[in-house]
């Protein structure tokens, strides 16, 4: 992003930290250009922002899907591979065909969520990234780009809203 | 964002209870919460090591000393034979399922239903799932004997192009237990990784890279909280139908056979419950371990904990009562020669005082004594009928496995079942549960302190009237 300065504003709380967002946006800075960095899980609507597109249900049902396509070649794929009639049961018995089914498709799943997680936030990443340690001790941080110059008009307005500090931070490991 | 409102407590005397007594009404800092938990990981006095050590002994010898003794004799050295071909080996299976119930209940289910007075143990309870199911999987491969072809179940076409019987209940042991180990282990992980960011951000040396590899690179952006939240969100339902599937699946073991007093519908429902009565028991116990032994704990863990837990033992021990009374009653009523034979056997017989002591550990001594708020509040009464309610659940899989194996259709072959090496095996591997538990309270973060600080954000006091009432926003 040309002629701009990464600010990191930390804020002791949720509240002054929405309002600061509010006042970010009043200097300009688009939704796209703050990110949020807190030790809860705050939703958007606590702090006024965009829905945040997550890939991991799609990835879920995907994975449902798959495990089903399994489970069903398992159960009723593998006795028409190789026929072998046991315990004077039909070929394909529906209630043990539905045992196989149902934990495969749990199974899939299960790991598709878990690797959608890993999948939607680039995990793992050891890359250096902006971030203060304070942040897990529940402070809420904002990241922003804000035009080059400007910085002290930023820290300003920021600092009357209750930011802690109101920083240029540059990526480092974590 | 909904609100709940509740009147805090009071006797009949009019006393009112300091807010404060209650984890969610008594907030810290962030920052001091870390701290403490960081502090209990670190903290470990003389005491820790000479536990640790003499269980690493006991570990050796009764565990793998036993198993490889075993392995090398064969397992002739077992008790099992003519007619109970299964054992201890099975009875234990069944056991460390059942504790391992424990954790996808209170992390899972509570999670479903909000019970807010989840948030401080969900983790611990995780731990024991996890560690739960490694016994369990031990103890089967020991009852398999030969464990090098182990690989033999797993679903793949052997060199004449066979495939696994899909029709055997064993195999969908294999899968469900399977799928249970995995999506368990999953579900501690992804709610463990803010807290390994935590414990990143607050460790040196060999622990910050240690924290900063499994942190994964969080930080708690919203994108990240956002996938995490959907993810916990779906595991959170999805585990429950997965972990009503194990047990359930473990009783066909049994119920799909045609035997006296194995061969009975109940079964099912039968064992979930009895899997949710030893687990919610052990848990208590660990948490009052826990409490006792690590630093800080109390902070975390207090009485109202113990008495939301005490009143869910007793509520599962009558639905346990109830399921027992439900299978025995059908048994009884048919009056079925060899089945008979068996209830007679089961309360008569030579280990007719284990019967009597699954029904005294099980439903008497809750039904007694869990009522009493004061009982349920107090660790040490908690932990003794926590103890005994194991006991209880150890007997009762002793009774259906062995036991009940000795009577069958052929008088002939009844014998007594004495077990072998099985004993030393089975303290190992409660030996094992209990290193591994040791362990993993020194490397991560017990108690999960997002989830915590999330529910004292959420919790609230407003007078309604003259009274103080608790309210609790649903903050997702």
């Amino acid at each position: 992003m040309a002629d701009t300065t990464t600010l990191l504003a930390v804020f002791p709380d949720l509240d002054p930290a929405a309002h600061a967002l509010d006042e970010l946006r009043t200097l300009g800075v688009h939704d796209d250009q703050m990110n949020v960095i807190a030790g809860i899980p705050v939703t958007e609507a606590m702090l006024g922002r965009p829905r945040q597109w997550s890939n991991v249900p799609r990835l879920a049902l995907g994975g449902a899907l798959a495990g089903f396509a399994v489970g069903l070649f398992l159960a009723v794929g593998t006795p028409l591979m190789y026929p072998i009639y046991v315990g004077g049961q039909p070929l394909i018995p529906v209630p043990p065909s539905i045992v196989v089914i149902f934990e495969m498709t749990m199974l899939v799943m299960l790991i598709a969520t878990f690797v959608g997680v890993f999948l939607d936030s680039a995990y793992p990443s050891y890359k250096p990234k902006e971030y203060v340690p304070e942040i897990s001790d529940g402070k809420v941080g904002i990241l922003f780009y804000c035009p080059a110059g400007d910085e002290e008009k930023f820290t300003q307005a920021l600092t009357k809203l209750g930011a802690e500090s109101v920083q240029p931070v540059e990526a480092q490991p974590l | 964002m909904t609100i709940q409102a509740q009147p805090i407590s009071h006797t009949h005397e009019g006393h009112h209870p300091n807010p404060r007594e209650y984890l969610m009404l008594d907030p810290k800092p962030r920052g001091e919460m870390n701290a403490m938990v960081m502090d209990a990981m670190h903290a470990t006095s003389w005491r820790f090591w000479v536990v640790a050590a003499f269980l690493g002994l006991v570990v050796l010898v009764c565990l793998f000393g036993a198993w490889g003794y075993m392995i090398m004799e064969g397992l002739g050295v077992a008790g099992v034979n003519r007619p109970s071909y299964w054992g201890i080996f099975l009875v234990n299976t069944v056991f460390w399922i059942g504790i391992s119930h424990a954790g996808t209940f209170v992390s899972a289910l509570l999670r479903v239903f909000k019970a807010e007075f989840r948030r401080p143990f969900t983790r611990a309870a995780e731990l024991m799932t996890t560690f739960g199911l490694v016994q369990a999987g031990m103890s089967i491969f020991m009852h398999m004997g030969r464990v090098w072809l182990s690989y033999w179940m797993f679903p793949f076409p052997n060199q004449r192009q066979l495939w696994t019987n899909f029709h055997s209940p064993l195999m969908w042991d294999f899968l469900a237990i399977n799928t249970y180990l995995l999506a368990s282990t999953m579900y501690l992980f992804l709610p463990l990784i803010p807290d390994l960011a935590m414990a990143r951000d607050r460790s040196t040396g060999w622990r910050k890279i240690f924290y900063r590899i499994l942190a994964l690179g969080f930080r708690g952006t919203e994108g990240e909280w956002t996938h995490l939240r959907h993810a916990l969100g779906i595991f959170a339902f999805a585990i429950l139908p997965v972990m009503f599937s194990v047990h359930t699946i473990v009783s066909w073991d049994f119920a799909v056979a045609m035997r006296p007093g194995w061969n009975s519908t109940i079964f099912g429902p039968y064992f979930v419950v009895g899997a949710l009565h030893s687990g919610i028991a052990a848990v208590a116990m660990v948490l009052i371990v826990v409490r006792a032994t690590m630093k800080n704990m109390k902070y975390f863990i207090r009485p109202e904990h113990f008495n939301a837990l005490g009143k869910l033992m007793l509520i599962v021990s009558m639905a346990w009562a109830y399921f027992f009374f439900n299978d025995y009653m059908v048994q009884w009523y048919g009056g079925d020669k060899w089945t008979d034979a068996l209830l007679h056997f089961h309360e008569a017989g030579p280990l007719g005082w284990m019967w009597f002591g699954m029904l005294i550990c099980n439903v008497a001594i809750p039904w007694l004594t869990l009522w009493n708020k004061k009982v349920r509040t107090t660790p040490g009464l908690l932990f003794t009928i926590g103890l005994l309610i194991n006991l209880g659940m150890w007997f009762e899989r002793y009774i259906i496995v062995p036991i009940s194996l000795t009577i069958n259709r052929m008088p002939f072959t009844w014998r007594e079942y004495v077990p072998g090496v099985e004993i030393p095996l089975g303290i190992g591997t409660l030996a094992f549960f209990i290193l591994l538990y040791m362990i993993a309270s020194k490397l991560i973060p017990l108690v999960p302190v997002w989830e915590v600080q999330e529910g004292q954000l959420a919790h609230s006091l407003r007078k309604f009237g003259k009274e103080t009432v608790v309210t609790v926003s649903d903050l997702e």
